[in-house]
């Protein structure tokens, strides 16, 4: 390195480096130790035994985790395109001035205050089929309420809606944002070209929303291939593992079976997992040129 | 100006913290940790142990009566989110137990086996407590590899809820007792003239979200018939004639509609509650709120409940059982500390009456042979269990966890997602996987 | 100019599927309040009569004469402004960083950083947790609010907010002699307040609603989370026995957020205007 670059490296420590630091001891390191962890039959109380590749070898026969692995990537794929279209629609929708606009935007932002504990709680008086909302109102209607935290079709759906319900918040507060950075002066100069609605919305709206998309994509590919809270608390996973994702798997793993080796194991695969469906998403979104 | 309205209030926050710190005089100090819920919106400081009502009331004004009595003594209780054994297992592996903790008796043999638990006949013995006087379940729940492990606390098992009104239009009572079910054959029989009689299903189960339904019953059966379940500490055995049996049996009730569906634990709680089946198999635990209900004039199931064992359909009479003790973590004591935990234990055990209300089957025989107990609504019926009913062997470790996968498979067998062999064939494989890796 | 005024104003059809949409949003929050209203006992017969009177603040009165829960609401404060505070100072230091500065492997440096996006919190729970205990750092504030002070996701977004700040104005700065920090200090980052406000409020809520970190690494009561203590309330089976208590404690734990919300709702959407992380 140069001394120009030891200056600049020296310029820059301040800014850096305090971040770097606490990021490199409380994920970094953390993250490699369960790397080691993961070649070793361990248990939480500091006993391990080197163990080689025997977790890898296990997790890619073990049929539960198969099973979490398809119903975490099935859920992904439905919840995220799901919430995109949705906070995007509701963005466009609110991107205005205006009482109105405002109430609905905290309408739709209000969920996000919830903690997972709270929002399992009412969805399971939501959709139980005893006396939830949603049978009350079947009820009425004169039909038999649908078994949906129950059932192995609709309980990773039934996962699904309630993070969809409460996860609106911050991609729609971004889409927003993404909104109004697009200067006012372009949708006037198409109004005078008298450009129709649709038109300005596909030349205009959506091409500046790309890289805000893009974004809102990959954070909520990340998040939701991290499912865990929702699954635990609102069906356990079941039934019959219809509805457990690695995470949660990786939980049981640790905590109820003490095999802290399998999960770190199971947890560096999911990280792997996570970290190549994200950066292709990457490239797939910024390949080609900005408009 | 709105940041510096925040850092006032964190200053205020971090100085309101740093004032809850007071020195305080040299007491020893004892760390008690529990289970059973936070309920100091209603018992408070309160020391009345006889008006306490349910596991929270009673454990909370119990430990505050030992705060009280011994004043000497700085009790530390701590309560934990249900069941808290991932807290547990944080704070040993962090070095840092609690003196005592609650724990269930199938759980102890995990923490033993790691020998992260300390034996406690010295202690029970400085405490005065001879582990001669614990009933046959409760010394079979603390005792590991011949030492003892903990001070049982009660014996908890599944018990046959009855709604003896909706029983007697089904023509089954007779001298105002149930009609029990002598075999499989006659439990369907029941449950089919049950449901032509008054229209609701016979049974009521929790079958969503709750793995230990179905184990409950399959244990208690597998039991009953002599099966062995756990040959060695490694493996499980599940695919057996037996086995097959019970598991048949519930499928069977549950594809002919003699029992709910679709329910969990709070949707089959409201309807047993609301007469809205025969029997409602759950635990001791829930005694005490339907003798409640019972009383309760204008309610479903007014003067209408009764409570028995499991009826004995193969085999033998029996019933699979855990309970709740206290266990002590390693850790280092200094004399006063031991001699304060002896205190406890002692006032524990002295107390084992008071715990029983909550409808547990108390861990000392003494107790159960009372006539105060013996008084309380139901006891006599269902005081068997305390000599009948076995837990798992002592050997078989990570039970939670094989629980929760027998469970989820047996689940999938009784809903006919699966065909009963390939269940049984997947729970025997899964726990076994687990167990080969201990 | 009729397009422009259009597009400031809600179209009826559009109001009706807001409205709609809004129920469906609000419907489930509606039922918690109604639930967290009735007695225990009633809703243990029949969850049903949450649509009707009567109602009752009882829930509410038990859960402000549970000693502890004050207790608990300042340790939820204390941990989530901390995290708050530390994410702000640290991300946007690095943010300029990473934005701004020239340095050997500042590159390769941003999306090491970003892999941090990818990490399941699970996978590095256990480890962190036998390092906190080398440190001694369990049940103290520290050992609570740490851990939140490792987010990538700040960093790259306010490293994507400095990028959108025009340099002429670093230039001028720079040419009126001003030191790099006085730049960050006294020009851009007055700049950021819309991105700080956006990353503050998600770094808030986050730490605010966390749950597994706080219930293993604080296990004492007096050191709990809001989130924890009312957890460690419910009793195994208290979903039958105190359905009405338990949505009380949902709604006593919304609460402080909602008002934070209404009162910065302002600042918030609006500030997000320049805040678009991906500019």
């Amino acid at each position: 390195m140069n001394a120009q670059g030891r200056r600049n490296l020296l310029q820059a420590a301040p800014f850096i480096g305090p971040f770097l630091l606490l990021y490199v001891g409380l994920l970094i390191y953390p993250l490699l130790d369960g790397l080691t962890l993961s070649f070793h039959r361990a248990d939480p109380f500091g006993g391990r035994a080197f163990a080689g590749l025997e977790n890898y070898a296990r997790l890619a026969s073990d049929p539960v985790f198969g099973q979490a692995l398809g119903n975490t990537f099935k859920y992904a794929v439905v919840v995220v395109p799901v919430l995109t279209a949705i906070t995007l629609a509701l963005a466009l929708a609110l991107n205005k001035p205006g009482r109105t606009a405002s109430v609905f935007r905290g309408l739709f932002f209000s969920s996000a205050v919830l903690s997972v504990t709270i929002i399992t709680l009412i969805w399971r008086f939501v959709l139980t089929p005893d006396a939830g909302l949603l049978a009350e109102v079947w009820e009425a209607a004169g039909r038999e309420p649908v078994p949906f935290l129950s059932h192995p079709d609709l309980a990773l759906l039934a996962v699904a809606v309630a993070t969809i319900w409460w996860s609106i918040g911050l991609p729609m507060m971004l889409f927003l944002a993404g909104l109004q950075q697009i200067p006012e002066d372009i949708f006037e100069a198409a109004a005078l070209d008298r450009a129709n609605r649709w038109t300005t919305f596909r030349r205009i709206t959506l091409p500046s929303l790309r890289r805000t998309a893009v974004l809102v994509v990959m954070l909520q590919t990340a998040a939701q291939l991290q499912l865990f809270g929702q699954a635990q608390l609102l069906t356990a996973g079941g039934p019959g593992g219809a509805s457990r994702p690695v995470v949660l798997f990786i939980y049981e793993t640790a905590f109820t079976r003490w095999e802290l080796g399998y999960a770190s194991a199971l947890a560096q695969v999911l990280f792997v997992l996570i970290l190549a469906v994200t950066l292709l998403q990457f490239r797939a979104g910024t390949s080609r040129r900005e408009p | 100006m709105k940041s510096r309205a925040l850092l006032r209030l964190a200053a205020v926050a971090i100085m309101g913290a740093a004032m809850g710190c007071a020195p305080e005089e040299r007491r020893t100090e004892i760390s008690v940790q529990r289970f059973f819920g936070e309920c100091g919106a209603v018992y408070g400081r309160s020391t009345e142990v006889a008006a306490a009502e349910g596991e929270c009331g009673i454990v909370t004004t119990l430990i505050n009566r030992f705060a009280a009595e011994n004043p000497d003594l700085d009790v530390d209780a701590n309560v934990v989110a249900w069941p808290g054994y991932a807290q547990l297992t944080a704070q040993i592996a962090a070095g840092d137990p609690p003196d005592l903790v609650t724990m269930h008796q199938s759980v102890i043999s995990d923490y033993q086996a790691r020998g992260l638990l300390e034996p406690m006949d010295d202690l029970l013995r400085q405490a005065g407590v001879r582990p001669e006087d614990f009933t046959a379940a409760g010394r079979r729940g603390v005792t590991k590899e011949g030492l003892i492990y903990g001070l049982p606390w009660d014996t908890v098992g599944g018990l046959y809820h009855v709604n003896t009104g909706l029983f007697a239009q089904a023509g089954l009572m007779t001298n105002g007792k149930p009609v029990v079910p002598r075999s499989a054959e006659e439990l369907l029989e029941h449950a089919r003239r049950f449901k032509s009689a008054t229209g609701r299903p016979y049974l009521i189960q929790s079958q969503v979200n709750d793995p230990a339904t179905h184990v409950r019953n399959l244990y208690t059966y597998l039991l009953a018939q002599d099966a062995v379940v756990f040959p060695d500490p490694q493996h499980i055995r599940l695919r057996t004639p037996e086995a097959r049996r019970v598991v048949e049996l519930f499928r069977t009730l549950e594809r002919e509609a003699l029992t709910t569906r679709n329910q969990d634990y709070p949707a089959a709680t409201a309807s047993f509650l609301n007469g809205e089946g025969g029997v409602f198999l759950t635990g001791t635990w829930m005694l005490g709120p339907f003798e409640e209900e019972a009383r309760t004039p204008g309610r479903p199931l007014h003067d209408s409940y009764a409570v028995i064992p499991y009826p004995r359909l193969w085999g033998r009479r029996a019933a699979f059982v855990d309970g709740h003790a206290w266990v002590a973590p390693k850790r280092e004591r200094s004399p006063e500390q031991r001699r304060a935990l002896a205190r406890f234990i002692g006032f524990m055990a002295a107390h084992n009456f008071d715990w029983s209300r909550t409808g547990h089957l108390p861990a000392f025989r003494s107790v159960v042979e009372s006539p105060e107990f013996q008084a309380l609504p139901h006891r006599s019926d269902i005081a068997p269990l305390a000599a009948a009913g076995a837990p798992l062997p002592s050997f078989v470790q990570r039970q939670a966890a094989i629980e929760s996968m027998v469970g989820e498979e047996l689940a999938s067998a009784i809903t006919g997602a699966k065909t009963v062999e390939a269940a049984l064939r997947d729970a025997e494989r899964r726990v076994n996987d687990l167990l080969a890796r201990l | 100019m009729k397009g422009l005024a259009d597009r400031h104003r809600l179209s009826p059809l559009a109001l009706a599927g807001l409205s709609v949409a809004a129920l469906v949003m609000v419907a489930p929050l509606l039922w918690t309040v109604a639930l967290s209203l009735k007695s225990n006992a009633e809703l243990m017969r029949d969850s049903g009569t949450a649509f009707f009177a009567p109602y009752t603040l009882e829930n509410y009165r038990a859960i402000l004469q549970g000693s502890q829960v004050f207790g608990w609401l300042l340790n939820s404060l204390i941990v989530s402004l901390g995290t708050t505070l530390g994410v702000l100072a640290l991300c946007s230091l690095a943010g300029y960083g990473f934005a701004r500065l020239e340095f050997p492997g500042r590159r390769a440096l941003f999306v090491f950083v970003l892999l941090g996006l990818a990490v399941p919190e699970q996978a590095v729970i256990l480890p962190r947790h036998q390092l906190f205990a080398d440190f001694g750092l369990h049940n103290s504030y520290p050992g609570l609010i740490l851990p939140g002070l490792a987010a990538p996701f700040g960093v790259f977004f306010m490293a994507q907010y400095f990028r959108g700040i025009p340099r002429e104005l670093d230039e001028a700065a720079l040419l009126d002699g001003a030191s790099r920090w006085t730049l960050f200090w006294k020009v851009l980052l007055p700049l950021t307040w819309p991105a700080q406000a956006t990353l503050g409020v998600f770094t808030f809520l986050a730490s605010w609603n966390d749950y597994w970190w706080p219930l293993i690494s604080a296990t004492r009561s007096d050191r709990f989370t809001l989130t924890v203590g009312l957890a460690s309330s419910q009793m195994n089976y208290a979903q039958t026995s105190g359905l009405g208590y338990l949505m009380a404690q949902a709604v006593f734990a919304a609460l402080p957020i909602l008002i934070v919300y209404a009162l910065f709702q302002k600042q918030i959407v609006g500030a997000m205007a320049g805040a678009a992380a991906a500019r």
